[in-house]
């Protein structure tokens, strides 16, 4: 089904976005409904969707068995997707049933190389979140806080 | 007199009738409290939350304005997962991992896991210890 392009207007990653822009990323969505348990990301696998999180709650676990859980609408999984060498560096797990948008990992570094404008609005705020999230995967947590 | 008639003369076929009656109630009334006894037993482990469960909902009535105090009352799923979970975590150690948390539920056998989890930690009873692991809210 095909996504509103409404629905995007509150997720902060689309925020500074006009309506031709949302458009554009909308029609490549699709609304996806998660079960309880259901997996979504697998650390090492390709990178193949890109998830934006409605409604639900995640867990997100990397190397060592570090984790963190997503419990917001707009939080985002499978930043791997846009970021060489497009593998997913986390297992991405439903703690509870919920929807998600889905965005085929082709069709959204088509979008990002055909729209330097979208590009640069959505990478810097990807890039931002890679950061925050890179010591979970990197290992480097501690130190990165000491 | 011998035989069949003896017994009809001594009311023995209702004497017969009645011990059936007490031996199969008894049995009934039996069968209830085992199938029960497990509620009783769960009562009596989490004797101490209860207690503090029923004086936080005394206090809450008492105390209408009081809504955080409301909130904050924990199902009694809750408090019994939290006595599974925390057993667990007693096992894994302090901080622990939450992927081996949901892990060693599952292996446990533990009712709905994931959902589980995600409700202790919206309670703040496993929270989280900015390293990418947990600690448990004692």
């Amino acid at each position: 089904m095909a996504v509103n392009p409404k629905t995007l207007y509150d997720i902060p990653l689309f925020g500074d976005m006009d309506a031709d822009a949302l458009g554009k990323i909308s029609s490549l969505m699709n609304y996806m409904k998660v079960q309880e348990g259901e997996v979504l990301t697998q650390k090492g696998q390709g990178a193949h969707t890109f998830y934006v999180v409605l409604s639900g709650n995640f867990l997100i676990s990397f190397n060592e068995d570090r984790a963190f859980t997503l419990h917001e609408k707009g939080q985002i999984m499978g930043w791997s997707s846009v970021v060489t060498p497009f593998r997913y560096t986390g297992t991405a797990v439903a703690l509870t049933r919920g929807e998600v948008l889905c965005l085929s990992a082709e069709a959204f570094r088509e979008l990002l190389t055909g729209d330097a404008r979208i590009s640069d609005l959505l990478m810097k705020k990807i890039y931002a979140i890679f950061s925050e999230r890179m010591p979970y995967f990197s290992g480097t947590k501690r130190a990165a806080d000491s | 007199m011998l035989g069949l008639k003896a017994i009809s003369a001594q009311n023995g076929w209702e004497y017969a009738l009645l011990g059936v009656s007490i031996v199969f109630t008894g049995l009934v009334l039996l069968a209830l409290v085992l199938s029960q006894l497990h509620k009783l037993l769960r009562l009596w482990e989490n004797r101490s939350s209860i207690g503090q469960l029923v004086k936080e909902r005394w206090k809450s009535e008492s105390a209408v304005t009081d809504q955080e105090t409301t909130k904050s009352e924990p199902s009694s799923d809750l408090i019994e997962s939290r006595r599974q979970y925390q057993m667990l975590v007693e096992r894994i150690g302090e901080p622990f991992a939450l992927p081996r948390l949901l892990r060693l539920a599952e292996k446990s056998g533990l009712h709905r896991p994931h959902a589980t989890i995600n409700e202790l930690i919206q309670a703040d009873i496993i929270l989280p210890d900015d390293n990418g692991y947990y600690t448990w809210k004692p």
